[in-house]
């Protein structure tokens, strides 16, 4: 081929090498980037009133006179909706009529024999409301708003009666004439449609079997045994969501035959008669003041435990679990990393024995992380321990242990690289001032090849604190108590991510806390290298002179 | 023949002149540089070498790494408060042999030995031999400058800390000693904690002899120490050896015979790890017994 | 400078000297010192060899149970595995095909993208502008696999599903990708240490001949470095198919083979996946627990053969290039 051609190809090359790091840093970002974002929400979002009441009993962290003043006017703003829906369900109610008109019919009786009234008049008069009663149970279960009036003049006739007024029976005119004004309000054909939606309605407003609700529970109702349903929504971006369902119903429907189903989204407020419908707007425009969302920063997420599997709350045992089992894990294998680096440089001599053991280390690099799961069970758990007299399982040591097993061959490596590269002229001068050879190692060798060892504790750092597999089945639990001490299993963030990822549906509710709890596993791991890499860099100046 | 031309040794040494010899032909007149005010013109004492007691004494001594020859079958004394000078070309065993001195040698794999190396009367090959003082009474500077890297104190204290010395104000004052001792107190006197790395290179070899000197050696061994530093730091260094010299013994392995020259009274030259001849370096320089001696001297090879 | 009194004071003693010979008992102790040491530093040394020993020792006694009662052939060729059936049957073959499929697929992602990065890394920028591009490579050897299974099951599965229209986000593509992303910087590592360890020699014979850049590296520099890319590779292919937990959570742990092989979007399961998915569930002395630790058996077999040949790569790599 030609030398244009050839020159072309060059550059075509040339861009294409470019092209490929840059996807490699383009795929950096792009997994990074949305967990970060999304896991930055567990510490960085607008806190509503109810956050700062969950915050006070599960926590007991309140400003309390400010946090009092906050609730009642929060209260105060939500009284409105409490007053509407209570009037609709009144309207709505008519078993509740009913058996208040039974009752009152009861009272009556009562009142009468408690008068001593004389047997004929008792008599009289009990027909007369049992007859004002059937006639009301029958409106109540009417349809027709017509058939309503009729009756309901009919009973309002005895309204003035002298034998019933002033008494108990006074009350069933009172029901009777609500009833009508609220027959004529709505319509009652659709009266059972609109109980359902109410009912509904209610559990997004207040809390339903399963899920929280907007404004949490109404301040004189029991508390819910869930932890997570006693509030509302924490979150200002939780309450958009339950808002939103609040205001519009969303409905699969087929369009067209064959193909495939598309949403509808309808206002729920269509599905209410006239009266009811300015809740909804009054609920849109007021949401700020009933939750008065506050931008907030809650870093004592990395110190809270959670509440409710993680609904609230935040991950501190999870921290304090990953980072034990870091630090133990790391007090293993950085002296016998060492050690063996320093034997194979120092002692060693060709031969096969020298064989054996670098085959032994390059095959220990080489195996699985699960199978290392595998063997820290077998051996650490159900064989060492009972022969050391602990108790056989998980826990902490058992884990740490398997994993500075694991990470055993990244250390070898790089301390032997950094012991090896240490010039030879430090040791011969250091011997020929009559140091021994111990003397010359921890004195003159180490120091010099600390950069290096650095490296090797960096590396090994990162895979003990991210490693999942291996302590799946040696120390790792989901849930359970913050340990006492390294013969107890905990809670790690490495764990926990998973847990969280493909857990129920109560963890797809807070995509926050699951984000967070990666994200804080990433982060650790970055700072813990960084921290060590500027480390690195302060020990290499050093070593130079400067 | 030769002819002596003289140049003065000035006190301050920056206009110091050295000639350089010219080699013209194999037969040519040869300019070597002769001081005409080192010591062993002056020095009376060291003239009668059979009433002195050696102080390292080698008997047949020889080294082996695996199949191939260090030295071999070496015999010579040397004496003490003198500066001994091995000469030859290179890879002639000189360093080999000074290391054997120290018992250096015994970071190489595979090595043995034959014969006899005494020092202070002890045969230094024997099983026994308490290594620790022997390092510390036979002390080494190496061919290139090589301070630790920590600071110029810790440098200077690492030998008498090994001894056992822990006390800071002890510490302090054997680290200035021998900082004059190596003529590098006043440059470095302000900051003692500075990295030993910092310094010039002419100045880590003083740091070298300095730390060397701290642990109160009776033998300084130098392996061509002035081979990787400037004409300056040379001289510098050879006025120091003249200083050191009634106090130490220093033997000296040089592939400069100008230097070998300048500092030493008595010379030994090396050959394909034999000693050819151990005498008196002016009678090495002017007179030699061998025939090979007076060719390499007279720059015929190596 | 009065040097003559200075050196005085640092003067040896004059008429004792040290002792040049050692006591019998400081001879008995050092003697024993440094055996013993020596001793001592061996045997922790020799711990990593113990360890590999332990591992294979309770790995295999473990899964004897499996072995002793059930056909190896079974295990190996039959499809189904069903251990917590009435009559559990347990056949590798789907899941053994699911470890070597992602791992193939992901290779095939990754070695292309690698190898021209390590190319980009070794020749084609300056060494600052390297060793400013290394550590973001290294970063994403540092991000945890959990994270990037994460990463897997709740970003890219729902958006697979939606743009590509497939049944599940869980599937063979979806671990393939992530296991690429994951073996990337250790091929691209290796892979260029190996292109630079080729040396300038080689690359001026090329240019001095009239070569491009781009012919030099693809006709000379590569083929000169081969053997230490099949190493970068075969490490890559290592660390693939000991991956657990991404393809724990996005493989979609279906025991089934993709029935058009070239169909990623299928789910399939991974021997590491049935291990860590399983063993929760499998009582304690129990046959199932036996047949996944036979699993594991077979898991090391692999990457032991794996760590074989790498191995050789590497040794052949050194070789050649000690010699250029």
């Amino acid at each position: 081929m030609n030398q244009r051609t050839r020159i072309q190809l060059d550059h075509l090359f040339t861009a294409a090498t470019g092209a490929s790091i840059l996807l490699l840093l383009l795929v950096l970002i792009a997994v990074l980037g949305p967990m970060v974002y999304r896991g930055s929400g567990a510490v960085f979002f607008s806190g509503t009133v109810e956050f700062r009441k969950m915050q006070r009993d599960l926590f007991e962290r309140a400003d309390q006179p400010a946090l009092d003043a906050e609730i009642a006017e929060t209260e105060k703003v939500r009284q409105a909706v409490y007053e509407m829906i209570d009037g609709f369900k009144k309207d709505m109610d008519v078993e509740g009529m009913s058996s208040q008109v039974r009752q009152i019919y009861r009272e009556f009786g009562e009142e009468l024999r408690q008068k001593d009234v004389p047997a004929e008049q008792y008599t009289k008069l009990r027909e007369l409301t049992r007859g004002i009663r059937d006639k009301l149970e029958a409106a109540f279960q009417s349809q027709d708003v017509n058939e309503i009036s009729r009756t309901v003049d009919e009973v309002l006739q005895y309204a003035d009666d002298p034998r019933l007024k002033d008494t108990s029976a006074a009350k069933l005119f009172e029901i009777a004439r609500n009833f009508l004004q609220a027959a004529q309000r709505t319509d009652l054909a659709k009266h059972h449609e609109y109980a359902a939606g109410l009912q509904e309605v209610e559990r997004i407003l207040f809390h339903s079997d399963g899920l929280p609700g907007l404004l949490g529970p109404r301040p004189n109702e029991p508390l819910p045994l869930l932890v997570m349903l006693r509030y509302g929504a924490t979150r200002w971006d939780q309450a958009q969501k339950l808002l939103d369902r609040f205001l519009w119903v969303e409905q699969w429907v087929q369009t067209e035959p064959g193909r495939p189903l598309k949403m509808q989204r309808t206002p729920r407020a269509d599905l209410f008669p006239e009266s009811f419908r300015p809740l909804f707007t009054y609920v849109e425009q007021n949401a700020g003041g009933m939750l008065n969302p506050i931008s907030t920063v809650y870093w004592q997420f990395f110190k809270d435990d959670n509440a409710n599997s993680h609904y609230f709350g935040g991950i501190g045992p999870e921290i304090l679990g990953t980072m034990l089992i870091t630090v133990v894990g790391m007090l293993f294998v950085i002296p016998l990393g060492v050690i063996s680096a320093a034997y194979l440089v120092e002692c060693a001599s060709d031969g096969w024995v020298i064989r054996i053991i670098r085959m032994g280390i390059n095959t220990l690099a080489g195996v699985p992380s699960i199978v290392f799961g595998l063997f820290g069970l077998a051996f650490f758990v159900l064989f060492l321990f009972p022969l050391l007299g602990f108790e056989p399982r998980p826990c902490i040591l058992a884990a740490s242990m398997t994993l500075a097993v694991l990470t055993l061959p990244v250390m070898i490596r790089a301390s032997e690289e950094a012991i090896r590269a240490v010039p030879q002229s430090y040791k011969e001068g250091s011997l020929a001032l009559g140091a021994s050879r111990f003397h010359t190692f921890t004195a003159v060798i180490l120091p010099a090849a600390l950069p290096g060892i650095l490296t090797g504790v960096i590396l090994s750092l990162s895979r003990i604190a991210g490693e999942t597999a291996p302590i799946l089945f040696t120390g790792a639990v989901s849930l359970g108590a913050v340990p006492d001490s390294i013969f107890d299993p905990t809670r790690t963030l490495s764990y926990g991510s998973y847990d969280m990822a493909v857990g129920d549906r109560l963890a797809m509710m807070v995509p926050h806390n699951q984000y967070g709890m990666v994200v804080t596993l990433v982060m650790l791991i970055l700072i813990l290298n960084g921290i060590t890499i500027v480390l690195r860099w302060r020990v290499f100046k050093k070593l130079r002179g400067q | 023949m030769f002819v002596a031309k003289t140049y003065s040794m000035p006190e301050k040494k920056d206009n110091m002149q050295i000639t350089v010899p010219h080699r013209m032909s194999r037969k040519s007149q040869v300019q070597t540089v002769v001081p005409t005010n080192h010591r062993w013109q002056t020095d009376t004492r060291a003239v009668n070498d059979t009433e002195e007691q050696a102080i390292i004494r080698s008997q047949n001594f020889s080294l082996h790494y695996g199949s191939k020859v260090g030295v071999k079958n070496i015999t010579m004394d040397i004496y003490p408060h003198s500066v001994t000078a091995i000469i030859g070309p290179s890879g002639c065993g000189k360093s080999t042999f000074l290391r054997s001195i120290n018992r250096m040698n015994d970071l190489i794999p595979h090595v043995h030995t034959e014969g006899r190396l005494e020092v202070v009367g002890q045969n230094i090959y024997d099983k026994r031999t308490n290594l620790v003082n022997l390092r510390q009474e036979v002390g080494m500077v190496f061919q290139r400058p090589n301070p630790f890297p920590k600071s110029i104190f810790d440098n200077a204290a690492y030998g008498p800390h090994l001894q056992g010395i822990r006390r800071k104000d002890e510490l302090q004052y054997i680290v200035e000693q021998s900082l004059r001792a190596a003529a590098l107190w006043d440059e470095v006197k302000d900051d003692l904690k500075k990295s030993a790395l910092a310094l010039s290179g002419g100045q880590q070899q003083r740091l070298c002899i300095a730390r060397a000197l701290a642990t109160k050696p009776r033998v300084l061994l130098m392996d061509e120490p002035c081979s990787a530093l400037d004409p300056i730091a040379t001289g510098r260094i050879e006025d120091l050896m003249g200083q050191l010299q009634s106090t130490y013994t220093i033997v000296i392995v040089t592939h400069n015979m100008q230097q070998a020259a300048r500092v030493s009274e008595r010379a030994a030259f090396f050959c394909l790890g034999e000693l050819i001849e151990y005498d008196r370096t002016s009678k090495i320089f002017s007179n030699p017994g061998k025939k090979g001696t007076e060719d390499y001297v007279t720059g015929r090879f190596g | 400078m009065n040097n003559a009194n200075v050196t005085l004071t640092l003067a040896p003693a004059a008429d004792t000297c040290r002792p040049l010979a050692l006591t019998p008992t400081e001879n008995l102790k050092g003697y024993l010192g440094a055996h013993l040491g020596r001793g001592l530093l061996f045997f922790i040394t020799f711990s990593s060899v113990l360890a590999v020993l332990l591992i294979l020792v309770f790995v295999v006694v473990r899964s004897g149970a499996f072995f002793s009662t059930s056909s190896i052939v079974e295990f190996l060729a039959g499809r189904d595995w069903r251990p917590t059936a009435q009559e559990p049957v347990f056949g590798a073959l789907a899941i053994i095909v699911g470890s070597l499929y992602v791992s193939f697929a992901a290779l095939a992602f990754a070695v292309p993208l690698g190898i021209t990065a390590a190319v980009f890394l070794s020749d084609i920028v300056s060494w600052k502008i390297r060793n400013i591009v290394k550590p973001f490579v290294e970063i994403l050897a540092a991000i945890p696999s959990v994270a990037y299974g994460f990463f897997a099951v709740l970003v890219l599965a729902p958006w697979m599903q939606k743009h590509f229209g497939f049944s599940t986000g869980t599937n063979a593509l979806n671990a393939s990708l992530i296991l690429a992303v994951m073996a990337l910087p250790t091929i691209v590592s290796v892979a260029e240490d190996a292109i630079s360890a080729m040396g300038r020699e080689l690359r001026e014979a090329s240019y001095s001949c009239g070569a491009t850049r781009f012919e030099t590296i693809i006709k000379v520099v590569i083929p000169a470095a081969h053997s230490g890319i099949i190493a970068a590779i075969v490490l890559g292919m290592m660390r693939a198919i000991g991956e657990t937990m991404v393809v724990w959570m996005a493989s979609g742990n279906a025991t089934q083979i993709p029935h058009p092989w070239w169909d990623l979007s299928q789910s399939i399961r991974t021997m590491t996946a049935t291990i860590a998915g399983e063993m929760g569930e499998a009582p304690e002395a129990s046959l199932h627990r036996s047949a996944l630790f036979a699993i594991g058996v077979l898991l090391l077999v692999l990457t032991l053969g794996m760590n074989v040949i790498s191995e050789y790569f590497l040794a052949s790599a050194k070789k050649a290039s000690g010699k250029t």
